[in-house]
């Protein structure tokens, strides 16, 4: 029987993966959900106290979450790209999306959680240690808010939690649970710790090991995909409207609009762009929307080549030309007559903005000057791997490997969609 | 035509001198904008205020900014671009002191990238989708699309780490002037041969991509095919029309490389340590030490310029047919 696995196909397949790993994880945040839209309900103004960007981002991840085969049986029919031959580019690219959308439930904590350092730091990939964990208080009130609480503290994964213990070995002695962290003994009570099937620790997994401070590198991995693909969407859509509207313009109304950007964008073609990039902030500091803009405004001089030349052609056509004189407005001929006829072009010059951005973006949180002191970025985890680079490969080399195979499947597509567009190209 | 040449070349450098003095206004203005004090760092709340006042007007900071603009391009007619606020030292010996490395530097990796990557085209065009084609064609997708921070540091991990064959940092050892010649020369190619790899190998790429799809271009043209009707051997037709065709858009391209070079390898001069222009510019600008980042911005800016110009001689020098482009 041979094999013919469609995408739609494969995002399902991943879809049920995922459920099947993390069911625990998904009860957790449908139970969220559950309460959280019974306080809207019943208590609106706490509700909105309680509302904050994690929470949001958790409820709507599982929301769309849950909707994913709604959405791909819907769409199956209808777009076309569903229906195609799975590729290696498009698996990767579909993961990525996964990790964007849903990383709240692929990983079950906070980037930055971390505890006992002793224990935890710089463990390399599949390796375990022991975790002990301990009984919750229980409050004793059962109104309404306090459990939302509960429900809100257990699912949204918090950077510090007391009720975990990491250690090397662990034995009990009577009443009392002795475990060592780094040879030192240390000693709890047994009725303290929650029991699981039976046993008082379980072994705790770090697939991709641990960076200097305990924290989980496959967790960061997968929050640094967020700030990747976001700070790429933003850049390139700021790059996008400015180069479309402004290529639109120089084009469609030659005049001194026309003579000044082209001064500006050879100016900026002849010199390296990453040079002004860095040195914008440099001077004006790093916060997410510093760098979103310098990336969006440093990108658009391509795509305004593109347009403009495409324009200055295609304005001098009869269907152009006569709906001009219908009395089309400007805005409406870019949008009805102008933006279908080059959108190929503009997809592929997109999706390559794209992968130069993400490239910046880690560039510059390797130097220290991306978003690397706030938010787990891939750029900044290499950078605090370089440090133990005699000790710890894998704080380098998963990052870049995941960053390689990133630009590599946004370069491929790129050269995929510009092939599918234009015959002529041969394509592998 | 003597005419000609020369009035494109005078316009030429009159436009190329009057971006560089836009690009030197813009970052000055920049600059000033900037939040941050410089002589901040150089007070202490036990100083007097007169004291406070003079610490600022030796550095120039107690006049308005048109003002200190107005002084500042009248210094450069003269030469004099002040002194840096850190080094404590005129910034024309600062800055020297760090371009005579990145000029080397890139010179040599510059000369790396054109050879090795003329080769390699030149190589695989000859067979064009043999097998030596096909996979250069791969490793060359994989190196472009590789940050050049992670080849460097997979480079360490590799060869200093993993072989210890490379140190990872620094030009030299400490007792490399001891050394006679030829070990010195050693211990500096010792030292410079994991970062040139790291620069040179995203240059390669990019140039071999350029220049297999030129040369296999030029190679399916009509005169090609009727120099070998004409009993032509391959040698001759690669070495005297093949290559020089495929070095005109070469250079545009290996122009702005050289100028990028020029500007300082920034993310190489961190991984390895290297008292390049790069680092020297981004730390200047941290320090807000205002005349050593006009000093740097003015020389890469000026190299990079002069690359460019460099370029489009040896373009027109090539085909005198390009003048009228530059003329334009």
């Amino acid at each position: 029987m041979k094999l013919n696995l469609k995408i739609w196909h494969t995002v399902l397949l991943i879809w049920l993966v995922i459920i099947i790993l993390r069911f625990e994880r998904i009860i957790e945040l449908i139970e969220l959900l559950y309460s959280y839209s019974l306080i809207i309900i019943t208590d609106f103004s706490f509700a909105s106290g309680q509302f904050s960007l994690s929470l949001a981002d958790h409820i709507a991840g599982i929301i769309i979450f849950l909707l994913i085969p709604v959405v791909v049986i819907y769409f199956v029919k209808r777009v076309q790209f569903f229906n195609k031959k799975i590729f290696t580019s498009a698996v990767i690219i579909i993961l990525l999306m996964f990790g964007f959308l849903f990383a709240p439930i692929i990983t079950d904590r906070n980037p930055d959680f971390y505890k006992d350092i002793a224990v935890t730091k710089l463990l390399p990939p599949l390796s375990t240690v022991k975790e002990i964990r301990l009984k919750e208080q229980k409050s004793d009130d059962n109104n309404k808010q306090q459990e939302f609480i509960s429900v809100k503290n257990k699912a949204i994964r918090l950077s510090f939690d007391e009720s975990v213990i990491y250690c090397d070995s662990a034995i009990i002695s009577g009443n009392e649970l002795v475990y060592y962290q780094e040879g030192n003994p240390k000693t709890i009570l047994v009725e303290d710790v929650l029991p699981e099937n039976g046993k008082y620790w379980s072994a705790k997994l770090f697939v991709f090991g641990t960076d200097e401070f305990g924290r989980d590198i496959f967790t960061r991995l997968i929050y640094g995909t967020r700030i990747s693909l976001f700070i790429g969407f933003c850049a390139v859509g700021i790059s996008f409207i400015l180069g479309l509207l402004l290529g639109f313009l120089a084009g469609y109304k030659s005049g001194w609009l026309d003579l000044v950007l082209n001064r500006i964008t050879d100016l900026f073609l002849a010199f390296p762009v990453i040079f002004i990039i860095i040195f914008v902030l440099a001077l004006f500091g790093n916060n997410m929307l510093a760098v979103i803009l310098v990336l969006g405004f440093s990108g658009w001089m391509s795509l305004f080549k593109l347009v403009k030349t495409e324009i200055s052609s295609i304005k001098t056509k009869d269907f152009f030309v006569s709906s001009k004189l219908l009395g089309v407005s400007a805005f409406s001929l870019m949008k009805k007559e102008f933006l279908p006829l080059i959108l190929a072009s503009v997809i592929v010059n997109i999706i390559f903005q794209f992968g130069n951005v993400v490239l910046a973006e880690s560039a510059l949180s390797y130097l220290g000057l991306g978003l690397g002191n706030e938010y787990s970025s891939w750029g900044s985890m290499i950078q605090s791997g370089q440090e133990y680079i005699t000790q710890s490969w894998w704080m380098i080399v998963l990052p870049g490997v995941l960053l390689i195979l990133t630009l590599l499947t946004i370069n491929d597509l790129g050269g995929k969609i510009k092939a599918h567009y234009n015959p002529r190209i041969k394509y592998d | 035509m003597n005419k000609i040449i020369t009035r494109a070349i005078t316009k030429r450098i009159f436009s190329s001198v009057l971006v560089l003095f836009l690009v030197i206004t813009f970052v000055f203005f920049l600059l000033r904008m900037a939040p941050g004090d410089p002589a901040q760092k150089f007070l202490s709340p036990n100083f007097s205020p007169q004291l406070a006042e003079q610490i600022s007007k030796s550095f120039n900071l107690d006049k308005s900014v048109p003002e200190q603009y107005i002084s500042f391009v009248a210094n450069l007619f003269t030469g004099n671009l002040g002194s840096s606020y850190t080094y404590r030292l005129p910034v024309t010996k600062v800055v020297y002191e760090y371009l005579s490395f990145t000029i080397i530097f890139s010179l040599i990796a510059f000369l790396i990238q054109t050879i090795i990557s003329f080769w390699l085209a030149v190589r695989s065009v000859k067979n064009i989708n043999g097998s030596f084609d096909r996979s250069v064609d791969k490793l060359s997708l994989l190196v472009y699309a590789t940050p050049s921070f992670v080849i460097g540091l997979i480079l360490i991990l590799i060869f200093s780490v993993q072989l210890d064959l490379f140190p990872t940092s620094g030009t030299k050892s400490l007792n490399n002037s001891e050394l006679p010649f030829i070990s010195r020369m050693l211990d500096y190619f010792s030292h410079l041969f994991l970062p040139l790899i790291t620069l040179t190998a995203g240059g390669i790429a990019v140039f071999y991509r350029y220049i297999r799809d030129n040369i296999n271009d030029i190679y399916n043209q009509n005169f090609i095919l009727n120099l070998r009707a004409m009993g032509c051997s391959e040698q001759t037709i690669l070495r005297k029309h093949i290559i020089p065709n495929a070095l005109g858009p070469f250079l545009s391209i290996a122009g702005i490389e050289l100028g990028i070079l020029f500007g300082g390898a920034l993310i190489t001069e961190v991984i390895f340590g290297l008292p390049g222009m790069g680092r020297l510019t981004i730390a200047a600008i941290f320090e807000r030490d205002y005349p050593l980042v006009m000093g740097c911005t003015l020389a890469a800016a000026f190299l990079m310029i002069l690359s460019n110009l460099i370029a489009d001689l040896v373009k027109i020098k090539i085909d005198k047919r390009l003048i009228k482009d530059l003329l334009q």
